[in-house]
């Protein structure tokens, strides 16, 4: 397991990926999730992406495409206020509050043993994000992944494998190591976690590499 | 609509105070739902939205289907717009990216490269960025302007596209090795610029 605690060093190939939104679904919302815990903000890659989309050349819409999109708000009506399952997680970066909130409304939290649940927030592109949530003084039983995972705190204090992790500290653990995480006493522990399954992690890695220097 | 977004021409970036207008109109479209200046943002920024999915390899039925979800998502969280932390272009183009992941699903397009080799990593971002957002925003518009023609290209490639190193190689016919170089001292060249004054 290596655990990341300190800043990150954004290389001009990883600024270009989160500007334009190059990575996979999981890797950018987990990277977004942890720069925004960290302070970290990438201004002049975003910025270069919003200065090109003026010097587009504009294409035509069709005729009603104003008149579409006005129906399309009116029948939208006020975004949704659900309340959020646990409102400790209300702090959240607002993308990944949003994706909390959108996974609610679908499958929503499943048990997955005594004092651990988790919300799948969905895959595309082979690597699936999820939420796990650690009640006070729960140890998650000792298991392995089939794939690589890349865990981040989000919320509470958790201990893993002698190091304790708390909200924007982040592992990285190949398949086959055994870990058996325990949240501290006093608070759940969440943890944002992209898996790859064994398949995919390669061409990501890279990116981790350059942003940790793992 | 007389919307100063048709008579713009393409390939030039917005002036600070056609930005601060735009920002304005994203206020009023927060404050009192204002469907004038909604439909002025619509003039401007849906055709370039559409311009950018095309890009990316849309259809004309799929494009017109992302922008429509972009601008409803401009109307429905124009309030959450800060106009201190980025340009309302910024904040529109980090919409359409979100919907990037529709392309993905509807499409093959690859991911992210695995061959692609990540080049040195530079300085660590300072965390006092978000004063700073107004003036990077007037900043890589100057620089983008000062920058040769075919810098300003890979920017837009790599930044905007989002095109991995070997795949602007490809696109490009240049060797890829060139291209990280060529980007790594476009890059470098704004930052200094942006360290100037």
């Amino acid at each position: 397991m290596i655990r990341i605690t300190q800043n990150a060093e954004l290389d001009d190939a990883t600024r270009a990926a989160l500007a334009s939104g190059r990575a996979q679904p999981a890797l950018d919302l987990f990277i977004e999730t942890l720069m925004e815990m960290r302070g970290i903000s990438e201004t002049e890659g975003q910025a270069i992406a919003g200065a090109a989309l003026e010097s587009e050349t504009p294409v035509d819409l069709s005729a009603d495409a104003l008149a579409m999109t006005f129906a399309a708000i009116e029948r939208g009506g006020a975004l949704p206020t659900r309340e959020m399952t646990y409102p400790e997680l209300g702090g959240l970066p607002v993308r990944l509050r949003e994706a909390v909130l959108a996974a609610e409304g679908k499958a929503g939290w499943k048990t997955i043993g005594l004092g651990i649940r988790s919300l799948d927030l969905g895959a595309v592109g082979g690597l699936k994000a999820e939420i796990i949530r650690v009640a006070p003084g729960t140890t998650v039983p000792r298991h392995t992944h089939k794939g690589r995972e890349l865990t981040l705190c989000i919320h509470g204090e958790y201990l893993d494998s002698g190091a304790v992790f708390g909200p924007g500290d982040f592992s990285y653990r190949d398949a086959a190591e055994h870990h058996e995480p325990k949240a501290l006493a006093g608070a759940p522990a969440y943890a944002l976690a992209v898996t790859d399954a064994g398949l995919k992690f390669d061409g990501l890695l890279g990116m981790f590499q350059a942003l940790f220097r793992l | 609509m007389g919307g100063k977004g048709h008579t713009k021409p393409a390939g030039e970036t917005l002036s600070e105070a056609e930005r601060a207008r735009f920002a304005d109109l994203l206020g009023a479209v927060a404050i009192r739902q204002d469907r004038n200046a909604f439909a002025e943002l619509f003039a401007y920024y849906a055709p370039r939205v559409k311009s950018y999915l095309l890009r990316l390899g849309a259809d004309n039925a799929l494009a017109e289907e992302i922008v429509q979800d972009v601008m409803v998502t401009v109307w429905r969280k124009a309030g959450l717009f800060d106009r201190a932390q980025a340009s309302a272009s910024t904040w529109i183009f980090r919409i359409a990216r979100n919907r990037r992941i529709d392309l993905f699903r509807r499409s093959k397009r690859p991911e992210l490269d695995p061959e692609e080799e990540m080049v040195l990593p530079s300085g660590v971002e300072a965390p006092d960025a978000r004063v700073e957002a107004m003036e990077t925003e007037a900043r890589v518009r100057a620089a983008m302007k000062d920058l040769p023609e075919e810098q300003v290209l890979l920017l837009k490639l790599a930044f905007y596209e989002g095109l991995s190193h070997s795949e602007i190689a490809a696109k490009l016919g240049a060797p890829l090795g060139t291209v990280k170089s060529r980007i790594r001292l476009a890059f470098a060249k704004m930052k200094a610029r942006l360290g100037d004054d």
